[in-house]
């Protein structure tokens, strides 16, 4: 999947942002201050940054105008709305207020990985395959049909692959936020996804929480 | 204010003004009334005498005396009548050769008892004109004869009239000169107060830079200092208060964001154990984090705690060993030293302190972890407690990596940081110098620092008092 560099000074938070992302499958590079980044980027192929503004020695936005053309999300406990603009006009992809969910980040990050085509766009598991360009999912090289909801949530779940997902959460994200169903509905169609993709093992029951595949 | 002093300052002169001058013509009126009195009086003496002897002289050539009274009036009243003088005789009250004065004349009723050598004199009036009249018979033997003399005096009446309406025209005259030149006065005199009231007016607006222009040094100038000096209290107690509001919004902001780092961390980490972790390490490594993460929120809870009981108690100061101060330094931070390899060396040239023990504690303690902090293993710190300038001074001195003059400036205030990441990972919770600094002040003791980047840090605590 894609190699992400986390410029942040904070080593929890940092360490924080790499596990969530090592576990829905990317690769992670971690730097502490604006000197390690730029020593990163020059080093090896970085498709997107996540960086701080407040850092030590060279500040975040100092950072993002010498590594222009790599896709950058700041993150930044400001929250001042000059500190925002001043970021999306230097050009920056997107920006996150800390303290922000793991589950928003990795939405974002999915959401501009797969705008800069620099995202994977199929996915294997098991004998399944899924196509993402097409909504196709095949198994065993055997075309599986899905409902367009089925699809959505299987995207779901790939995308965030090895987190826990509530119910709840899983509505909003494959339903919509305006979707007023029971959260049954997800039920019944993580069923439907088992049975017809043979994923019993891997898209677990989370007790008292929610489903997760696990990879 | 301005009116009323004017219209006082005008009446109480008016009347002052117009009673002097209704006195000064009364008085003149008076006196002249006199004077005419008295030569009324010696024109009549004169009058009867020469009037006796002349008819004792007629009597002596043959003539009757009555004839002789009557020539002798009639010579008399013509000669005295272009003398603004009427003269009548009468006997027994009855007036005689009444004929030469004119008819409009009604002369009044002469007093009946008038004795030999007694005059009366008195004002009367005829036909609107005033006259002194003197009644007083001839000398004996003719003092069956009253001579009355009536001197006009309405000449003397009127002309008084005249200066008094003409005193009175030139006082209101004068009144006018003097509300026109009073009312100029008091505009100078109250200039200043209007321009007090105009510049307190706009300093209650909030123009606090405002001030009066002091001229010459009486007391309105004296005035007008002491509320510029007022003035500049009030702004620079503005600009203080300014000043701590804007250190209280950016103490709130710095909490802000210290409290928000870690409970991001320990947020994050949470979520990470509910929603990813399946092996038992990594429960372990969160729940580490969230540890360590929780106890820099104690920290910062502790030290916030401190600083508040430090403001608002006073330290209970005593004299205090620095033996005993040392020993205790040197003990609670050996371990950390040890650890990182760094020599600390004490030193003192005076044997006690007068101080809170506890918080002189905490302030050493305080400087020499950060001198630790600075220090990479192999350093050397020293703590020289020596006299200058009659002050006990203790100085903290590393050689570490030391610091620029930007940071220098700002790090006593809370929660600054040289190097964000690192003081953070070594549980630092950005109060420690703050919290010196409160004591230093406690203790009315300056504390500055000095540095050079790549030669060390040295601290310096003078004792004032």
């Amino acid at each position: 999947m894609a190699t992400i560099l986390i410029v942040e000074d904070e080593i929890p938070i940092n360490e924080l942002i790499k596990r969530n992302l090592q576990s829905v499958g990317h690769r992670c590079i971690s730097a502490f201050d604006g000197m390690e980044a730029m020593d990163e980027l020059a080093q090896q192929e970085i498709d997107l940054v996540l960086l701080d503004i407040m850092l030590p020695e060279i500040d975040g936005f100092e950072v993002f105008q010498q590594i222009q053309g790599t896709p950058t999300i700041f993150l930044t406990a400001r929250s001042s709305l000059s500190d925002k603009v001043k970021g999306l006009t230097l050009g920056a992809d997107d920006y996150l207020v800390k303290p922000f969910e793991m589950l928003e980040l990795l939405a974002r990050v999915e959401a501009l990985l797969r705008r800069t085509n620099k995202e994977k766009r199929n996915f294997e598991l098991d004998g399944v395959e899924i196509d993402f360009k097409s909504r196709q999912v095949f198994l065993n090289k055997i075309l599986v049909e899905c409902t367009p909801r089925e699809f959505d949530l299987l995207e779901v779940l790939v995308n965030n692959r090895n987190i826990a997902l509530s119910r709840d959460k899983l509505l909003e994200l494959a339903w919509g936020y305006d979707y007023m169903g029971d959260t049954r509905t997800v039920d019944v169609h993580i069923q439907k996804l088992r049975k017809k993709l043979k994923l019993e093992s891997r898209i677990k029951t989370v007790y008292k929480m929610g489903y997760r595949l696990e990879v | 204010m301005k009116i009323k002093t004017f219209l006082f300052t005008l009446m109480l002169f008016l009347l002052f003004f117009y009673s002097g001058i209704i006195l000064i013509s009364a008085m003149t009126l008076i006196s002249n009334l006199e004077s005419s009195k008295d030569r009324s009086l010696r024109e009549h003496y004169f009058i009867a005498s020469s009037y006796a002897k002349d008819l004792n002289a007629l009597e002596n050539r043959g003539l009757s005396i009555d004839n002789g009274v009557e020539s002798l009036y009639r010579s008399y009243f013509n000669f005295y009548s272009k003398q603004k003088v009427i003269l009548t005789i009468s006997k027994e009250n009855k007036q005689l050769y009444a004929d030469l004065i004119e008819e409009s004349y009604e002369l009044p009723e002469i007093p009946k008892t008038i004795k030999t050598s007694e005059r009366l004199v008195s004002i009367e009036k005829l036909v609107d004109k005033e006259y002194i009249r003197v009644v007083g018979t001839l000398p004996a033997p003719y003092d069956s004869y009253t001579l009355t003399y009536y001197y006009n005096v309405s000449d003397v009446i009127s002309s008084w009239n005249k200066m008094t309406v003409s005193l009175f025209l030139i006082g209101m005259l004068i009144c006018g000169f003097l509300a026109v030149s009073l009312l100029f006065v008091l505009n100078r005199v109250f200039k200043p107060l209007q321009l007090i009231s105009s510049t307190s007016k706009s300093i209650a607006n909030g123009q606090y830079g405002k001030r009066i222009e002091v001229k010459g040094d009486d007391e309105l100038a004296e005035m007008a200092q002491s509320f510029n000096h007022m003035a500049e209290e009030i702004q620079s107690q503005m600009q203080q208060l300014a000043i701590a509001a804007e250190q209280k919004q950016q103490f709130v902001d710095n909490l802000a964001h210290e409290l928000r780092t870690p409970l991001t961390s320990i947020y994050g980490y949470a979520e990470y154990i509910q929603k990813i972790v399946r092996t038992e390490e990594d429960r372990i490594f969160a729940t580490n984090y969230i540890m360590s993460e929780c106890r820099r929120l104690q920290n910062i809870a502790n030290r916030l705690l401190e600083m508040a009981t430090l403001r608002t108690s006073v330290s209970e100061r005593k004299k205090v060993e620095m033996s005993e101060l040392i020993h205790d330094v040197e003990q609670s931070l050996s371990m950390k030293a040890k650890k990182k390899q760094i020599e600390i060396s004490y030193e003192y040239h005076f044997n006690t302190l007068f101080c809170d023990a506890d918080l002189m504690h905490i302030l050493l303690v305080n400087l020499i972890d950060n001198a630790l902090k600075a220090c990479s293993s192999g350093g050397l710190i020293t703590l020289n407690a020596y006299i200058e300038n009659e002050h006990k001074v203790i100085v903290v001195q590393d050689n570490g990596k030391g610091m620029s003059k930007e940071h220098l400036n700002h790090i006593t205030e809370a929660f600054y940081r040289v190097d964000s990441s690192r003081s953070r990972s070594a549980g630092g919770a950005g109060l420690g110098l703050t919290l010196c600094k409160q004591i230093a002040v406690n203790h009315e003791a300056e504390l500055s620092f000095s540095s050079e980047i790549g030669k060390g840090t040295t601290a310096k605590v003078i004792f004032t008092s």
